[in-house]
C-alpha cells in the first residue's frame, strides 16, 4: 500500500512519531501480558505501559553526583530520537516507508544500534558500580549479536539484489516468503532481536538480581521514561523489519499487523522458556553458533543465486 | 556483624550487594571484589535484622516464650516450637503421647515442603528463570492450603503446646492431605525433570559453587547444603525426635556438591516428606493430644535440643533456674554455619552466579541475626544494658 500522506504528518503523527510511540507501548503491553499469562500470572492492564511512561515523566529527574550532566540528560534524547528516525525508513503498519534511498538498510541497522550505544555510554557515564557493569555487559552483548543479526538481514537483501528496504519488501511481496526459503536466517534474526531488545534469556545487561537495573540504575524520571520509550520503539521497528523481510513483505495494514502480532507472540513465548544466560554464555552462543549459522545461510543463498 | 572472610583491599572494584538489593529478600550486606566478571573476594556483614529475641525471652514465662520463639522464622516457625517444647519436656520430664509426636512430625514435614518449594522458586528467580518461579509458587499453594485447613494459619501454625499438640486431624483433613500429597508428588517429578534436564538451567547450576565433602565438613555446613556435598548428616536420622522413630526418614545425599546437587537433594527430600506425611496421616495413632499436667515452674537445669529444620540442624540451649521463665535461651539457626561455605565458594565464580550461590544455602537472615561479638581483641569487657543499647544505636547510625 502506498503512503500518500503529507511528509510532516507522516513524520509526526502517522505512521511515524506518535503512532509509532503508541504502537510501541501497545507491543510492550502485549509482551508483558502474554508473558504473564504464560507464567500463570494476571499481567498488567492495557494502559500500564503508558501509565508507566507518564509516571516517569512526572517524577523528578535526579542527576547523580560525579556525572557529566550534559551527557546524562542528552543521551536519552539521542537514543529515542534515533529510534524514531528509523521509523522513516521502515514500512510501519504495512505502509511503504515515507523515505527511502539505496543502502538505507545499513543506516537503519546503525540507528537501531545507536540506542544500545547510548545505553552503554549512559551507564559508563555514572560512577555507580551496577551501572558500569551493566554498561560493560550491554556493549559486550552488542558486539555479540550484532554481526549475526546483520548477516541474517543481509540474506534477503542479497537474494533481492538490493540494500534498499523498500525494494527488498517489494521483492519479498512477490516471491515465496523468506521464512521458507531461508529458515536459518529467520531464526537468527528473531533471536538476534531478542538479544537486541535485552529480552530474557538475554537480559544479563539488566539482570535485576545481580546488577539492579544495569546501565539504567541511576536513571530516574524523564531520562528513564525516554529510554523506555526508545526501547519500545526499537521493539516495534525490529518486529516490523523481520515481518517485512521474512513474512512476505508489504501487505495491507490489517494483514501486516496480524503477521507482526503473530511474530510478537512467538517472541514472547520464547522469553518464558529458559533461565537467564550469563554474559559469557551469550557471547559464546552468538559467536560459536549464531554467527556460524548466519554465515552458512548467507553462503547457501549466494550459491543458489549463482547457480540459478 | 561477623565478618566471616575479610574484605579484600579497598582499591579494587567492589560490587556491593545489599543491605537493599533486588536479589535479597531480607537485609544483609555482601561485598564482592570483581575483576571484570570474575569474583576475587567476598565478605559479608550481617546483623541488620537483629531483634533481641533471646533477651526478650528471658523476661517472659515459659508459655509466652513458645509464641515468641515460634516467630523467629516466618517459614520454619513450627520447627522452632518443636525444638523449644522438646527441650522443656525433657527438663520437666513430661512424656508426650504418640499421637502428639505424630502430629508434630506431620506438620514439620508439611512445613519442609512449603519451605523447599519457596526456596527453589526464589532460586529460579535469581537465575532469571521466572517461569519456574511462578509455577513452583502456584503449586506451593497446595501445601499452604493444607496447613491452613489444619491449623487455620498459613504461617505460625501454633500447633505445639508444652506437653503435646493443640490440634487433631479430622477424617476429611486426612483425605485432603493424602490427595494433596499425590498432586504435589506428580508436580515435583516434573520439576525434578526440569532441574536435571533443562539445558539453560543446567548451564547456570552444573559445576557452579562446588563444595567437596571435606570442605563441607571443615566449614561445618548443615542440612541440604551439606547433604548435597555427600555429608550424611540429618538430625531426623542421627538423633530421631518427635515421630521419626516410628516413621523413619531416608537420608538423601548427592555426590556432586554443586548448585544442581543442592536443587536435586531438596527436591528428592520432598518425595521422602510426601511419603512420611501420607503414612502419618493414614496411620495416626490414638491417644491424648497433650499431657494432663504441665507444671508452671520448670525444674532447674539445662538442656540442649536439636532438630532438623528445612535448612539444616537447628540448635536450642535452654537453661532454667527453676522459675516461671527461662534463665537463658540460645538459638543457632542453620543459616549461620552455612555462611562460611558461600563466601569460600564465591571466589573464582562469575558475578552472574552470585545471586544463585547466595540463595543456594537457603539463607534466612532474620533467623540468623543474633550473634554478637563484642571483644574481637580478646580483652574482657563488661557492658551495662544502657551501654549496649547506646552502642547498638551508634553502630547502625
Amino acid at each position: 500500500m502506498k503512503n500518500d500522506l503529507p511528509a510532516m504528518f507522516a513524520i509526526l503523527i502517522f505512521p511515524g512519531g506518535l503512532s509509532l510511540l503508541l504502537g510501541g507501548l501497545m507491543f510492550e503491553w502485549i509482551d508483558r501480558k502474554f508473558v504473564a499469562r504464560l507464567q500463570n500470572r494476571k499481567g498488567p492492564k492495557w494502559y500500564q505501559p503508558l501509565a508507566d511512561v507518564i509516571k516517569s515523566f512526572s517524577k523528578e529527574e535526579i542527576v547523580p553526583a560525579g556525572v557529566n550532566a550534559g551527557l546524562f540528560i542528552g543521551l536519552p534524547i539521542v537514543g529515542v530520537t534515533t529510534a524514531l528516525v528509523t521509523g522513516l525508513y521502515v514500512p510501519l503498519f504495512g505502509f511503504a516507508p515515507s523515505h527511502s534511498f539505496a543502502g538505507d538498510l545499513i543506516v537503519v541497522l546503525y540507528f537501531l544500534s545507536v540506542l544500545t550505544l547510548t545505553l552503554g555510554v549512559a551507564g559508563a557515564n555514572t560512577m555507580d558500580h551496577f551501572s558500569l557493569i551493566g554498561a560493560t555487559r550491554t556493549l559486550t552483548q552488542l558486539f555479540s549479536y550484532e554481526a549475526p543479526f546483520m548477516l541474517a538481514l543481509l540474506g534477503p537483501a542479497i537474494v533481492a539484489q538490493s540494500w534498499q528496504i523498500n525494494e527488498i519488501n517489494v521483492y519479498a511481496q512477490n516471491h515465496t516468503w523468506f521464512l521458507f526459503s531461508q529458515p536459518i536466517g529467520f531464526i537468527i534474526a528473531l533471536i538476534g532481536l531478542m538479544g537486541k531488545l535485552e529480552l530474557p534469556p538475554f537480559d544479563a545487561p539488566e539482570a535485576e538480581t545481580e546488577i539492579v537495573s544495569g546501565a539504567l540504575t541511576e536513571y530516574s524520571g524523564r531520562g528513564l521514561g525516554l529510554f523506555h520509550l526508545g526501547q519500545d520503539v526499537e521493539f516495534i521497528i525490529g518486529i516490523t523489519l523481520i515481518t517485512t523481510f521474512y513474512l512476505g513483505g508489504l501487505a495491507n495494514p490489517l494483514e501486516f499487523i496480524l503477521k507482526s502480532l503473530g511474530l510478537l507472540l512467538v517472541l514472547t513465548a520464547l522469553q518464558t522458556l529458559a533461565a537467564r544466560l550469563r554474559i559469557d554464555q551469550t557471547v559464546g552462543l552468538w559467536w560459536r553458533i549464531g554467527a556460524l549459522l548466519a554465515l552458512i545461510q548467507l553462503i547457501i543463498s549466494i550459491a543458489i543465486r549463482k547457480l540459478i | 556483624m561477623a565478618t566471616v572472610v575479610s574484605a579484600s583491599d579497598q582499591s579494587r572494584f567492589i560490587v556491593p550487594i545489599g543491605p537493599q538489593h533486588p536479589a535479597l529478600k531480607e537485609p544483609g550486606h555482601f561485598e564482592f571484589t570483581v575483576d571484570g566478571e570474575i569474583i576475587t573476594g567476598a565478605s559479608a556483614r550481617l546483623g541488620y535484622v537483629h531483634r533481641g529475641i533471646e533477651k526478650g525471652a528471658e523476661s517472659m514465662n515459659w508459655t509466652q516464650c513458645l509464641y515468641l520463639l515460634e516467630r523467629i522464622c516466618g517459614i520454619c516457625s513450627h520447627i522452632h516450637s518443636i525444638a523449644y517444647c522438646q527441650g522443656l519436656e525433657k527438663l520437666a520430664d513430661i512424656e508426650i503421647s504418640p499421637k502428639a509426636r505424630a502430629m508434630r512430625t506431620l506438620v514439620a514435614e508439611l512445613e519442609r515442603i512449603h519451605s523447599h518449594m519457596l526456596w527453589w522458586g526464589v532460586a529460579a528467580h535469581e537465575g532469571g528463570f521466572d517461569t519456574l518461579f511462578m509455577y513452583t509458587w502456584r503449586d506451593r499453594e497446595i501445601v499452604m492450603d493444607l496447613l491452613e485447613t489444619i491449623s487455620g494459619n498459613r504461617v505460625n501454625y501454633s500447633v505445639n503446646v508444652i506437653g503435646g499438640v493443640r490440634l487433631d486431624l479430622s477424617p476429611e483433613q486426612v483425605t485432603k492431605i493424602v490427595s494433596g500429597m499425590k498432586k504435589l508428588e506428580e508436580r515435583t517429578k516434573h520439576y525434578l525433570e526440569i532441574v536435571t534436564n533443562d539445558s539453560s538451567f543446567l548451564a547456570r547450576t552444573r559445576g557452579i559453587g562446588v563444595m567437596t565433602r571435606e570442605e563441607a565438613q571443615r566449614l561445618g555446613a548443615v542440612g541440604p547444603t551439606a547433604r548435597a556435598s555427600n555429608v550424611c548428616r540429618d538430625v531426623r536420622v542421627d538423633a530421631p525426635y518427635a515421630g521419626y522413630h516410628e516413621y523413619p526418614v531416608k537420608i538423601v545425599t548427592d555426590t556432586a556438591g554443586d548448585l544442581k546437587a543442592r536443587f536435586v537433594v531438596r527436591i528428592k527430600e520432598l518425595f521422602e516428606s510426601y511419603r512420611i506425611i501420607t503414612n502419618v496421616a493414614q496411620n495416626m495413632p490414638e491417644g491424648e493430644l497433650k499431657a494432663r499436667r504441665v507444671p508452671r515452674k520448670i525444674p532447674a537445669g539445662n538442656v540442649i535440643s536439636r532438630v532438623e529444620a528445612p535448612r539444616g540442624e537447628l540448635f536450642y540451649y535452654i537453661e532454667s533456674g527453676g522459675g516461671e521463665g527461662p534463665e537463658r535461651i540460645k538459638v543457632r539457626t542453620p543459616t549461620l554455619p552455612n555462611w562460611g561455605s558461600v563466601l569460600t565458594m564465591a571466589a573464582g565464580l562469575r558475578l552472574a552466579d552470585v545471586p544463585m550461590l547466595l540463595v543456594g544455602i537457603d539463607p534466612c537472615f532474620s533467623c540468623n541475626d543474633r550473634l554478637i561479638r563484642l571483644n574481637p581483641d580478646g580483652k574482657q569487657q563488661t557492658l551495662t544494658w544502657q551501654q549496649l543499647r547506646d552502642r547498638g544505636i551508634e553502630y547502625y547510625r
